[in-house]
Order: C-alpha cells, then structure tokens, then sequence
C-alpha cells in the first residue's frame, strides 16, 4: 500500500515537473511583445557614442541614433543628418555641413547645429578613440541652427569619412548636460529610428521612435541579447530561442555549418563587404627581416588559398592588399602571390637552404581560435613544399600581452587583423605605415611602431601628407600609390578579408549591410512562421 | 560547556582581527601580479591603433602615468577608506558592478550547493546501504564521473540536450529576453517572490535550472563520496553498536546517531565548495553567459582593468574569509570534541 502511495507520489511530481516545463517552453516561444530578437558575441558594456568601439555596440548605436553621414553598400557617402555633401572651401581648411531641420532627439528636443557642437566637442574631451579626431579639428562654428562649419588645423581630405563615424552620433546636449566630462553607459538619447527601451550589459531592448523624421521601422521592436560563446550562439540560433544572429565572432566551423543551412534554404544569410583585414606584421628594423628579400620570399611562402580553404571553408576572401576593395573599387594594388619555387629560390640566393634552415618565430593571439589555425596551416604547408630552406616555430600569446610588446619589438613576426576606425582608405594604412620620427626605413616613433612593422618610408610620409590637400580620384590614387609602395617593401603580408555574416530565421527577412558592415535593423521583418 | 563558548569567542576575536592582515596580503599580491603580468590596461581600452600621444594621454587620466608606489599607496589610502575606485574601463564604481554582478554569482552558488546535496546525499547512502551491489557501482560512477567530466564539456552537453535538442530550457542568460526583471535586491528569484510575479519567477527558475543543476551535478561527487566514507566510519564506532545493542531502529540510528556525526566533516567540504563558488564558477558562467562575478573578472583580466580585478579580488577574499570564519564558528559549536 505505501508502495503504493509512494509510486502515486513520485508519478505526480514527475507529472508537475513536465507540466511546469512545458508551460514555459511554450510561454517562452511565443515572444508577446513580437520583437525581433538578434544574438550576438559578448556583452555590451556601454551605449555612450564616445566610449564604444565594438561592432556590435556600433551595431546598436546605428539603431538608436543617425551620424551626419552614412555608406552605403557601393561606398558611398549618403546624407542622414546632414542636408547635402559637404563643402570644402579652397584652402580646405573649413567644411560647411548643412543640417535637416525638424529633427527631434527622443527627449523631444531639436537637433540643430549647437547639439552636433556638443556632440564633437564632447567625442573630443572624453571619447575613448579621440585620437582620431583630435588633430584634425581646430574649432567648430554655429552660425545658424542648421549650419555647421568644423575648422580644420591642416587640410583632412578623410574628414569626410570621420563624419561617417558612430562615434560622433548625435546627442541631446539637454539631456547629457551632467555627462559632457563623463561617460553615460547606460542610457542614450539621440535621434534614431529606435529608442532605447531597457538596456542591461546582456540584454538591450529598442522600442520603435514614432516620431522619427524618416523612414519608420518595420518591426514592432528589438531584443539584443549577447551570449559569450559561439557554441551557444549557435545553439540559440539552431532552437529559435533568437531570430537573428550577428557573426562577429562565432567560429569558423559554425559559421561553415550556417552556411550550409542557408544554401539548402532553412535559414537566410548576407554578408557585409568584407572589411576586415588579417595580415601578418613583419619586424623589419632588425636582422633577418631587415632584408627585403628574405620578406619577400616570406611573402611568397603564404599559401593564402590553403588556408581560406582550410580554416575558414573558403567562407573569407584571401586578401592580397591592405585596403578593403568597397573604399577602392578595383584591386589595382597586389600583394605577392604564392610561389613556393620562387620562395625557395630567393632563400637560396640568401645562403639558406642545404642544410641552412631559415626559421621564422611567428606569434599568433591564442585567444584568437583562427589565428591559431593560420599559423598552423601556413606552418604545415610551408614543411610540406620547402622544409630544406624554410621553416616557421609557433608562439602562442594572448593578444592583450601581443598588443603591449609589439611596439618593443618582440615579435619577428605576427599575426593581427585591423577594422578602420572610419570609413576610408586611410583608416586602414595610416595606422599601419605612417611613422613621425624615421631614420631610412626604420621607424622610431609612430603607428608602424605599435604595429609592430617598425617600417618607414620619406615617400610614405610624403603621399601621405600630399593625399591630404586633394579630393577623390586624385587622393584615392595617392594612397593607392602608398600602398603599392608597402606591397613592394613588405613591412605587412596580407592574409585574408573578412566579412560581417548574419544569419536570419526562415520566417526572417534577410538582413541588410550597409558599406561599414553594420545590419539594418529597422527593416527587419517578421513573416509567418 | 561555558568554557568552550569563551574559547570559541576568544577564536572569533582573533580570527577577525587577522582580518586586516590576510586583505592586506591579499591585496598587496594581486597589486603586483597584476602590474607584473605582462599587457596594458590602455591597449586594451584604445586597442593597437592609438597613436603614443593619446596613450600617454589616457595613462595620466587613469593615474598610470605615477610611479608603482604612489600608485600603491593610493590603491592602500582608497582601500582603508572603502574604496575600490572606478573600472579602468568603463569608470563605473567598482563597487557597484560588483554589487551587480555578485547576487548572481551567489544565487548560483546557494542552488548548485542544494542541488549537489540532494544529489550527493542520496547516492552516497544509497552506495553505503548497498555496498558492492547495483547501486553501489552506479553511486561511484556517477561520483566519478561528476570529478571527472570536465565543466565547459558538460555544460555544452547539457545545453544540447535541454536547449538545442528538447527546446525545454534556455541556452544561456539569467532572464527571458523579452522579460523585465526589475530587480530589487539583485536575486532574481527573491525579488520575483517579493514582488509575487509568478511570471518573473518562472523565468528565473528556468534560467537557473541548467547552470544550478550542472554545476550542482558536478560538485555532487564530492558529497557523495565524503557521506558515504564518513557515515561508513561512524556506523563502525562504539555508539552506533551501543545503540543497535540498545535496540534502537536503524531509521533512528541513521538519524540520531550516524548521520549528525557524519555530517562534521562535510561542513568543512561544504565551506570549501562555498568558498570556491564564491569567486563563481568561471567556465559555468561562462558558457550559459552568466553574469555573475567570475565573468566580470574573466573580462576584467583581459582588458587589465587593474581596479576591477583587485575589488573583485578583495571582495571575494572577504566572502571566504567570512565563509571558513563560519564554518569554523559552527564545527566548534556542533562538535564538543572540537578545542579552540
């Protein structure tokens, strides 16, 4: 009998448990609030436009407010805030930017030329990434409400792509008044199309702003949700317990996975133009990398095909240049291809091989899964077609350590990738190859330093400065020159390009980039499941 | 009796008074490890691209640019005066991102401890009572293998066949996405009890469940395998056989006699295993984005925000400090044999 009675006990417990469980898997399927809910690596720690510098919360502050300027997908320069290109006067000192008028911010306050004075001088005493603005500005003018005019120190022909940045999105000065000297991580009032309803470190919830002065949203609102891994990003994505997934960090092996899910059509997926770019930093002051030959038959020795088949499934394009194609439209400039015979004939000329091995300490971000792999393929590979002249030791270190010892030396060789802080060629040599202080072609003191190349050019030096008294064609084919100059002496091997990838639910609409790799998340769209 | 309270008193005392001391070491190590440890808090805020000007810029404004012991007797000065300072990285009061983060951590913590008792505790006396039979094998394997299964491998397994496969829990996270928790005391569970939401209590529930149990499957080895050596060991002493000569039922025996004696040196294995989730269980909070303490630190190491890994540092010293203070306080109380 108390058998019995137990049975019947546990039988109703079990009973309770699964009817509690189902009750809220059902209940949390059914998203009431009908938001789209896109995933994404990590959290997001702050939301005020002067401190992020992460795609994703690059993502969201794309969602939440509007820059003066924006990309698009072919490169090019779109007005949002601002009513028409900028004007440069002839000394190219002083750009007027005229500004739409009946804007408001979500507090309800206008957008004018004063709060854009804010929000610059604001990004110019406190934003973390300030050193990009910082030399170029001289003083911001207000003449009237919808006329901004931004004083340059010296001609900026990149301004134009600054004006792009997020960093410098629009803010109310009414409700920042407390925060000009500070950081507000958790808050953010400006003049998107979403505001921002709810906002944890994990979790950030965007109402749609119903008086927004363009286009309305196309949803009823978003849930951004950060996970800190990729397998369970993947695992959210793969059990629709999220509608969107953003790939700024997720495994190459999943992202491979997705992708074929996409092609057999369970899944949509876009990618961004690729503007990533992975390279390999050679340290060239010193003995043997001072050597361009030897750099050259390095470069050589890089089977780039290899390793995008390999490591990344052939999902990455192999990059044979420093600048990403979208801000040069056609890949004029070419690293050296692969050519193992070539390689192997220039050591020789060296006085390796036969029993003279060369060998390259080559250093890779541990904390960087597909670094790891690169290294590993090219190291390989290189065993397989010249182990009698060539050959490469791998050096694990974690990338917070790489950062703060490249600019001493350390490292022979490395492997690093690079996102331009704007949207321009010279946001992706700049801080590569200019250098301040140089003797011959070792730099002293500069960015090639704390990229870990050490490399100097006089001529670098001086396109550089010559690319900033000149407009489009003209410029684009003066920073084309700097970087034909890099392909020749080698300081960096371009490795591969990569894209942003997003991934969207069936019953999603595909997602869309714009030209800096940030979705648009204004037109997603919830069909029928 | 009254004696053994004065000694256990005079115990405290010490102990507590050793306090300062034990921070001050504490504090002082991970004051140099961090600043011996190779990287730097400004690459990691302004990444490998900022030119020297405004990384000599952003060290005077973080007051790295001063030498290491001024900067040292300033890390002391704001301690003595309660004083974490603010997140290298975000300038948020150190204080208050762990005030943020640690109900989480504890929260986990306290469900895990339960749920490993109620699974440790069975198993080991189902192990005991059924010695070299069925059930014993199957106690010391699930023992075993609770030690043996390492936590990021069991975890993942447990999101994919609860999240990815079943679709009955979610992946990751501490509420529903769509939720709100409007959180008073920071413990989600409490707070959705004091505010008598059935809803919000739900969600938090469900969030735990797959951290909590995995966690709590993972320590239960360690009780099971303490209770069964130890309830062995008590049922081979003198008052155990003096009882069953007494005529007393095995229940009572169990209850009154074995189990109580057993249960001393589990205390002690009890505040290990609290001092240890205390810090939080890295690789758990980890992989179901936990955001309890152990995350914060994790981040907190990669981007060498020195203040935010000596508060958490200092505050998870204190909790174990506190927490093996207790025990100690507990075992002298429970356990009469116990001198101080």
């Amino acid at each position: 009998m108390n058998k019995l009675k137990n049975f019947r006990r546990k039988i109703s417990m079990t009973c309770t448990v699964i009817a509690i469980f189902s009750q809220y898997s059902c209940t949390n399927k059914i998203n009431p609030s009908q938001n789209i809910i896109i995933a994404s690596s990590g959290k997001i720690e702050s939301i005020d436009p002067a401190r992020v510098s992460t795609l994703k919360s690059y993502q969201l502050l794309n969602a939440l407010g509007d820059t003066l300027y924006e990309l698009n997908n072919k490169g090019e320069l779109i007005p949002r805030l601002a009513d028409s290109k900028p004007i440069i006067s002839e000394d190219k000192l002083k750009i007027s930017i005229k500004l739409k008028k009946n804007i408001l911010f979500h507090d309800g306050t206008p957008f004018d030329s004063s709060s854009m004075k804010f929000t610059i001088e604001r990004f110019q005493n406190i934003g973390t990434l300030n050193y990009i603005l910082n030399k170029k500005i001289k003083s911001i003018e207000t003449p009237t409400k919808e006329l901004l005019i931004i004083n340059l120190n010296n001609p900026s022909s990149s301004i134009e792509g600054l004006l792009t940045s997020i960093n410098l999105t629009p803010i109310s000065p009414t409700f920042y008044k407390d925060h000009f000297d500070k950081f507000l991580n958790n808050n953010f009032i400006g003049t998107g199309k979403y505001k921002l309803k709810r906002f944890s470190n994990e979790i950030q919830t965007l109402s749609p702003n119903k008086s927004y002065w363009g286009n309305k949203t196309k949803n009823n609102g978003i849930n951004f949700v950060g996970y800190n891994n990729s397998s369970s990003l993947y695992g959210a994505f793969i059990s629709k317990q999220v509608d969107v997934l953003l790939s700024n960090s997720i495994e190459d092996t999943l992202s491979n996975s997705l992708n074929l899910l996409s092609q057999k059509k369970d899944i949509k997926e876009n990618k961004s133009a690729p503007i990533e770019i992975s390279f390999i930093s050679l340290r060239t002051n010193k003995i043997p990398l001072n050597n361009i030959d030897i750099r050259l038959a390095i470069a050589k020795s890089l089977n780039r095909e290899l390793i995008r088949n390999k490591v990344s499934f052939s999902l990455r394009n192999s990059a044979t240049s420093l600048i990403p194609l979208i801000f040069k439209k056609e890949n004029s400039v070419s690293w050296p291809d692969f050519d193992p015979k070539e390689s192997k004939r220039i050591f020789k000329e060296q006085g390796y091989c036969n029993g003279n091995i060369f060998n390259l300490p080559l250093t890779y971000r541990s904390n960087v899964p597909t670094d790891k792999l690169i290294a590993f393929y090219w190291q390989q590979s290189v065993k397989a077609e010249m182990k009698d002249c060539f050959s490469i030791s791998l050096n694990g270190v974690e990338s917070t350590t790489i950062y703060k010892n490249l600019s001493e030396g350390i490292y022979p060789s490395v492997i690093l990738d690079w996102t331009g802080a704007y949207s321009d060629p010279e946001a992706y040599l700049s801080p590569l190859l200019s250098c301040e202080k140089f003797i011959g072609n070792n730099c002293l003191k500069g960015e090639s330093v704390f990229s870990g190349s050490f490399w100097a050019s006089e001529k670098v030096e001086k396109l550089f400065k010559e690319s900033e008294n000149v407009e489009g064609v003209e410029r684009l084919n003066k920073l084309l020159e700097i970087e034909k100059i890099a392909s020749k002496s080698l300081p960096y091997v371009p490795i591969w390009a990569s894209s942003q990838k997003a991934w969207a639910q069936k019953y999603i609409s595909k997602p869309v980039f714009n030209g800096a790799g940030i979705i648009n998340m204004s037109e997603l769209v919830r069909n029928e499941k | 009796m009254k004696s053994n309270l004065k000694n256990v008193f005079n115990y405290t005392l010490i102990k507590i008074s050793l306090i300062p001391l034990n921070l001050w070491i504490i504090s002082s190590l991970i004051f140099i490890l961090l600043r011996i440890a190779p990287g730097d808090p400004i690459d990691a805020i302004l990444g490998s691209g900022a030119d020297q000007e405004a990384r000599e810029f952003m060290r005077s404004k973080l007051g790295l640019n001063q030498s290491i012991h001024i900067q040292y007797i300033n890390y002391l000065k704001n301690l003595i005066n309660f004083n974490l300072g603010d997140s290298l990285s975000n300038q948020e009061p150190v204080i208050q991102i762990i005030r943020n983060a640690l109900p989480a951590t504890i929260e986990l913590g306290l469900f895990s401890i339960l749920i490993a008792i109620f699974i440790g505790f069975p198993l080991g006396y189902m192990g005991l009572k059924s010695k070299n039979k069925k059930y014993d094998y199957i106690s010391r394997i699930i023992g075993i293998s609770s030690y043996a299964i390492p936590p990021f491998w069991g975890a993942m397994m447990m999101q994919l066949i609860f999240s990815v496969i079943l679709r009955v829990l979610p992946i990751g996270g501490r509420f529903p996405i769509a939720g709100n928790p409007n959180s008073i005391t920071g413990f989600f569970i409490l707070d959705s009890i004091l505010k008598n939401d059935f809803n919000a209590f739900q969600g938090a529930v469900y969030h735990l469940a797959l951290p909590s149990f995995t966690l709590g499957f993972l320590l239960s080895g360690i009780f099971s395998r303490s209770l069964r050596l130890n309830l062995e060991k008590s049922y081979k002493s003198d008052y155990v056989d003096a009882a069953t000569c007494r005529g007393i039922n095995e229940k009572n025996i169990l209850l009154n006699y074995a189990f109580p004696n057993a249960l001393i040196p589990i205390f002690t294995i009890t505040g290990f295993a609290l001092a240890s989730l205390a810090g939080g269980a890295l690789l758990i909070e980890v992989t179901f984005s936990w955001p309890g303490l152990a995350l914060k630190l994790q981040e907190a190491i990669l981007q060498r925000d020195y203040n935010l890994v000596q508060g958490i540092v200092i505050v998870t010293s204190i909790i174990i400090i506190s927490i093996n203070l207790l025990i100690d306080i507990m075992i002298a109380f429970f356990d009469p044999r116990i001198k101080y």
